[in-house]
């Protein structure tokens, strides 16, 4: 079940770019006039997830977005003395609780759009209240990935 | 509209949706916040031919749907069907999440068209939802109705499940509904329902009612629906009840008698049954404010314990209950998803507004759920929008303008028959 709401050329590029240039360290997307997803805000590459987390919120408490952050962590294999730096990229769906329906609705059917188009997306989040957002709890998520 | 893929205008021609469920039909407008109508699932269905009914209520019924076949009358809604009639038989059109008496499903569409929409079925296009468990046979007859019979200009069919879990704001998602005749879990992966996993359980809204019923009639208490009653004198807590009884037609039948004596549990349930936060234990049950009721015949009293009592039931783990039904469909699905269900269960349907449903259904599922998992559950705070979530899913979902190239057109369905909705409402 899908929308049949698309990805713009631009929001493909903008992931390119992450992905595989690592010129920036997010980006957020939003979908405008009801048809496709844009870019809102392209993160620089020295930008950190507090900074991430406020321009996910810039449109205000009520907007639902979508973002893809690059995320660094170092990570310690088992076995291993050191520790080694790990980059994974993530697909978050935030659509706040006050959001409303009708954007709650817009954004999680187009979920599939975006997933289909972002190849290379390690793990995707759905978030819909802070607590599922935050760092910790998103670095669990990537960490649970790796294996020990 | 620019795109030249789009088949209909959209936004300009109102879509309509219908959400059928156990309880009720739900019909209304696209793009609106809440259905137009609610009409209950049940047809009343008299015996005598239109023409020897004298009894002047029905004379000026304009819901009356002649037949040509067998004279007997339909009544649909509730302010036809909750009217006392001599030999008038009650019976839903529902069985098990699916439609399976089409004849009384028709005539309720018939009604809905003329009275609630009161347009031509061939203006709108229509989104219907449906039970995530639905069988292709029923899919196809309902795809082939709204286009032969109604010729709609365009259908589409989703699963509740996936309406619910959407207009939660979420692809992924647990979604626990438990309406009037079932409880289920669906897991709803990327807007698809994992249908290998689907677990359901008759403990609904109308096992609660029947409980609620038993539990009263063993205490003495006279259960009179309010048609019956003529005039009532207040009376002190637990005194007998004075009233006098309503001068009614003869030969009331036993399933229109019993269809209304639900109707009064379900207020009774609704306004006097709780769920405990733990499992149901008598010195903690004691010690909660008591719930006051007054029955339509005068009677009330103060309701204690037995009122957590009776909504334990739900949770009973010896019989599939709501946690348990959860953890089982989770368990069902892939290793790599249960994380993100446990993540996001959604809870939604009528039954799920007892008090402490959400909250208890979190606790059992916390027991049940790995360790370390992260558990949430997201339930709509509104009345409205706990009991007709996949209602206003729908809603939605039909007017989104890009959603206008989904739709199953009449085109295509002469072109390729009612084997279309396999193919494009999956």
């Amino acid at each position: 079940m899908a929308s049949g709401i698309v990805v713009s050329m631009k929001c493909k590029n903008a992931f390119e770019q992450i992905r595989r240039q690592k010129m920036h360290r997010y980006i957020i997307l939003a979908i405008r006039g009801e048809r496709q997803i844009e870019v809102e805000i392209v993160g620089p590459r020295d930008a950190n997830y507090e900074n991430f987390l406020e321009d996910l919120r810039k449109g205000g408490p009520e907007e639902c977005r979508y973002a893809v952050y690059d995320y660094a962590y170092y990570h310690q294999c088992q076995g291993a003395s050191s520790t080694c730096l790990k980059e994974k990229l993530f697909l978050m769906l935030w659509c706040p609780v006050q959001a409303k329906i009708k954007d709650k609705m817009l954004y999680s059917s187009s979920f599939a759009a975006l997933k289909k188009d972002f190849i290379g997306v390690q793990k995707c989040i759905q978030a819909t209240e802070m607590d599922e957002a935050c760092r910790e709890c998103v670095e669990d998520q990537l960490r649970s990935l790796d294996r020990d | 509209m620019s795109g030249g893929t789009m088949l209909y205008g959209g936004d300009e021609i109102g879509a309509l949706v219908f959400d059928p469920g156990h309880h009720s039909l739900r019909v209304g407008y696209a793009q609106e916040d809440s259905p137009k109508a609610e009409i209950p699932s049940v047809v009343g269905i008299g015996a005598h031919a239109p023409e020897t009914n004298l009894d002047p209520e029905t004379k000026t019924d304009n819901n009356v749907t002649p037949n040509n076949a067998d004279s007997r009358k339909f009544y649909v809604d509730t302010n036809y069907v909750n009217v006392p009639r001599s030999q008038m038989e009650v019976q839903t059109y529902m069985k098990d999440g699916m439609i399976d008496n089409w004849e009384l499903f028709e005539k309720v569409i018939d009604y809905a068209y003329a009275n609630v929409i009161q347009s031509e079925p061939e203006y709108h296009p229509v989104l219907f939802s449906e039970a995530s468990w639905n069988v292709r046979n029923n899919r196809e007859k309902l795809t082939e109705l709204m286009f032969e019979k109604y010729n709609v200009p365009a259908f589409f069919l989703v699963k509740n499940a996936v309406l619910a879990a959407f207009s939660s704001g979420r692809a992924t998602a647990l979604v626990v509904d438990s309406g009037a005749t079932h409880t289920s879990a669906v897991p709803v992966h990327e807007g698809y329902v994992l249908s290998q996993a689907v677990v359901k359980s008759p403990l609904g809204g109308d096992f609660l009612s029947r409980q609620c019923r038993q539990h009263l009639e063993k205490h003495g208490i006279d259960l009179s629906p309010v048609y019956r009653i003529a005039s009532k004198d207040v009376v002190k807590e637990r005194d007998n009840a004075r009233f006098t009884l309503r001068k009614l037609p003869e030969n009331l039948t036993q399933s229109w008698q019993t269809y209304m004596q639900q109707l009064l549990m379900q207020d009774f349930q609704m306004n006097v049954l709780q769920v405990l936060e733990n499992p149901y234990d008598e010195r903690v049950a004691a010690q909660i404010p008591t719930v006051h009721y007054e029955f339509p015949n005068g009677y009330h009293q103060e309701f204690g314990s037995e009122r957590f009592k009776i909504a334990e039931s739900l949770f009973d783990n010896a019989m599939l209950g709501a946690g348990q039904l959860a953890s089982t469909s989770v368990g069902m699905c892939d290793a790599d998803v249960r994380l993100s269900l446990f993540g996001s269960v959604v809870v939604t349907g009528g039954n799920t507004l007892i008090q402490g449903f959400p909250e208890r259904l979190n606790r059992d599922l916390q027991l049940r759920a790995p360790s370390n998992t992260r558990l949430k559950m997201i339930s709509a705070n509104g009345t409205v929008e706990r009991r007709f979530g996949a209602w206003i899913g729908g809603s939605i979902l039909a007017s989104i303008g890009t959603f206008q190239q989904m739709w199953i057109s009449s085109q295509e369905y002469e072109e390729a028959g009612k084997s279309q909705v396999e193919r494009k409402c999956p």
